[in-house]
């Protein structure tokens, strides 16, 4: 008897162990069935509900704001978008993008994976499922920054970069005009030891200095996929940031971030993402477009510009190609993009939704509208994914260890050509 | 009959054999496949075997940096081992003190950083104990009237500072490991030998070490293990994307991470971890040597 029980016991184990290796059955999936709904009327076939589901990485109550919208939009053809937020996004499509069994429908992320994403040949172009008269209104700048090779592949929602947040109760007098009267400020108002600052910024992280190197006409990577870590551009915006970095305490978010909602530091440079921990920290704050700020060459503080958007699973387009049109047709109405400004402050990517009289009227879109006018987009290659870490380590370098900028850029340079020669 | 018995042990063993199949061997395997075809960005679904080229590429990233990586891998874990098990021993003793009161609650304690998933570890310590505003470390050099010290910034401090945290989240092991040995030594050994005028050192060092060796070889040589292909924490207190502290400090598999895992390369990547997986198998045969020589 005991030898029968060991003997089941090893059996069950063995199935239990390779249960989860079966091929998942019809039952359960969204996949629109043709069968007619029972009891109805045989001349009229009704449409069968559909969802789509969107994975993010991003702010809830973002998503929500879509979500809502797009359903209340489509409630009439049975079509329901679903936000799935899942961590590091851009990895997870790496692993499920191609799996037709686990890939989402659709993704909604920041346009600088975009061509890491078609190099994968995961997405469907945007034309392979709907019209291109969707991105009619929607500003040049979005449109282009969701192609790759001419191909559209985004669909633009809104828009971000970074802008200069002040805290009225700390901040003396106006917000300066050069970057020389900011470090002036800085230098006059900032007290490492006691952990006050003037101003603080994410000084070793690309994007948060991308204001000093794309205003000093330096660059990253170009658009044929070189890096520029070692550009004399860069270097000598790297070598003008060295003196911000030194007054701007650690640069990691968290602690920029912690300074400013504590009332340490009185400014930060971030974008409209920080706005929810501000209000919540009760602080009032006042905001300011960094292409104002004009550095010693004349040119104003010019940002990256990260446009958020939607794209298309090309796995999805065998059962749900005419559910993902309608999503992305009501994605891309004005509507949405009002509704994103009034609740989230985001900058809509559809031109019609300024018209809204409260849009027009939002101070912190009105701000990131203004240095949209100096903003660069970020480089969207599939190489510009190898660039941050080298990037950062070169700033890192610098501004924390006070290393040679030419030095450090050289090594970073080498670290990014590198990188970008593993890819292949 | 014969024929049934021969079988018999290998389908009870069946389960266990088709786990470690699934979860140790198969991963591996794959891996070895991997990094025999052309797997990356551009060929992501379509990629196709291209035989040994991603080795002759890997070996090059075993270069002068990696030399350097492994020298550090080597300080590393020696520092490491000797601390941990000194300093394992000297509490475990003094938990095992005659007299001692709350001698549970102690040994509770200090099971706790054990108990906290590492990477939760790592983060509290990076903001709560190292970070040069809101760490507590220097809050107390602020309140003596010191300057701050970025912890993480230099090699030399940051090699100190990931250290100190890896004893923090080692040492509950060794101690719990060494004083569940220690309560197997006779006491009788210790009457003996107290009645022959043994002091406290001479016993420690005459009874308990050899007593005790056999019982914490296992575990030293686990933790020798762990210690040497250790990544989190030398990864997430200085090299993690958007923390970056300036430190340039490797260990071999925060090196082979940072020059190979970037570029979404996977076959060149899986090639530089097979060669990885044959370092550690060698470290490991050679460890095991000297187990079975001691």
């Amino acid at each position: 008897m005991k030898k029968l029980t060991a003997l089941l016991l090893a059996a069950a184990l063995c199935f239990a162990a390779l249960a989860g290796c079966s091929q998942p059955t019809s039952q359960g999936s969204d996949a629109p069935s043709s069968k007619p709904t029972q009891g109805a009327n045989p001349t009229e076939v009704l449409k069968d509900p559909v969802t789509v589901t969107v994975w993010h990485d991003g702010d809830e109550g973002i998503m929500q704001t879509i979500t809502d919208q797009v359903n209340a939009q489509l409630a009439d053809d049975q079509i329901t978008v679903v936000f799935e937020k899942k961590t590091d996004t851009p990895n997870q499509l790496k692993l499920y993008g191609s799996d037709a069994a686990n890939a989402p429908d659709m993704y909604f992320y920041a346009h600088d994976v975009l061509g890491t994403f078609v190099a994968m040949d995961i997405l469907a172009p945007l034309s392979d499922v709907v019209d291109s008269s969707i991105l009619a209104d929607h500003l040049a700048m979005t449109v282009e920054a969701g192609q790759i090779g001419g191909t559209q592949y985004l669909l633009p929602v809104y828009f971000e970069t970074l802008v200069f947040l002040y805290n009225k109760a700390l901040w003396e007098g106006d917000i300066p005009g050069t970057t020389e009267e900011l470090y002036d400020y800085m230098a006059a108002h900032t007290d490492a030891a006691a952990g006050t600052y003037a101003v603080v910024n994410q000084h070793t992280n690309a994007y948060n200095v991308s204001p000093f190197i794309n205003g000093f006409g330096g660059y990253v990577i170009d658009e044929n996929g070189k890096p520029g870590l070692n550009d004399p551009k860069t270097i000598e915006a790297a070598t003008y940031n060295q003196k911000f970095g030194a007054l701007q305490a650690d640069g990691d978010y968290n602690t920029v971030t912690t300074l400013f909602n504590e009332g340490k530091a009185a400014a930060i440079i971030g974008g409209p993402w920080l706005v929810s921990g501000i209000e919540a920290a009760g602080i009032d704050y006042g905001i300011a477009s960094l292409s104002d700020i004009k550095l010693p060459n004349g040119n104003g503080l010019a940002p990256f510009s990260g446009i958020q958007g939607a794209g298309v699973l090309k796995v999805a387009l065998a059962e749900k190609k005419d559910a993902i049109a309608k999503v992305l047709t009501a994605m891309a109405a004005p509507e949405v993009g009002v509704d994103l400004a009034n609740k989230s402050g985001c900058a809509p990517a559809n031109n019609k939704s300024y018209d809204d009289p409260q849009v027009a009227g939002n101070e912190m879109i009105a701000v990131i509208q203004k240095t949209a006018s100096t903003a660069r987009p970020m480089p969207n290659i599939p190489e510009m994914n190898a660039m941050w870490g080298p990037a950062e380590a070169m700033l890192t370098a610098i501004n924390k260890n006070g290393a040679d900028p030419a030095q450090a850029a050289d090594e970073a340079q080498a670290a990014a050509e590198q990188a970008i020669a593993d890819m292949k | 009959m014969e024929q049934k018995r021969r079988w018999k042990p290998w389908f009870y063993c069946l389960p266990a054999l088709l786990l470690i199949l699934t979860v140790i061997v198969f991963p591996i395997a794959y891996t070895g496949w991997i990094s025999l075809t052309n797997m990356n960005l551009y060929h992501w679904t379509d990629y196709e075997v291209i035989g040994f080229g991603n080795y002759a590429r890997a070996l090059f990233k075993f270069d002068s940096g990696f030399l350097s990586a492994l020298a550090t891998t080597l300080v590393w874990t020696a520092l490491n081992m000797v601390i941990q098990i000194g300093l394992g021993f000297l509490i475990a003793l003094g938990l095992n003190a005659p007299g001692l009161r709350l001698k549970r609650v102690y040994k509770t304690l200090l099971m706790v950083p054990w108990a906290v998933p590492a990477y939760i570890s790592i983060l509290l310590w990076r903001v709560g104990m190292f970070n040069t505003e809101f760490g507590i470390l220097n809050k107390l050099l602020s309140v003596l009237g010191f300057a701050k010290v970025d912890f993480l910034a230099g090699n030399g401090i940051a090699f100190l500072s990931c250290m100190a945290l890896n004893l923090w989240m080692a040492l509950p092991f060794m101690i719990s490991t060494i004083d569940g040995a220690l309560q197997s030594v006779d006491g009788s050994l210790y009457e003996s030998a107290t009645l022959d005028g043994a002091g406290f050192w001479r016993r420690t060092w005459s009874i308990t070490v050899p007593a005790i060796r056999p019982i914490i070889a296992p575990a030293a040589v686990m933790t020798t293990f762990i210690t040497f292909k250790q990544f989190d924490i030398i990864y997430l207190l200085t090299q993690q994307r958007g923390y970056m502290t300036g430190a340039t400090l490797n260990t071999v598999i925060t090196y082979a991470h940072q020059n190979a895992f970037a570029s979404n390369n996977y076959g060149l990547s899986s090639a530089v971890s097979m060669l990885l997986f044959v370092i550690i198998i060698l470290f490991s045969i050679l460890t095991n040597r000297s187990l079975r020589e001691d």
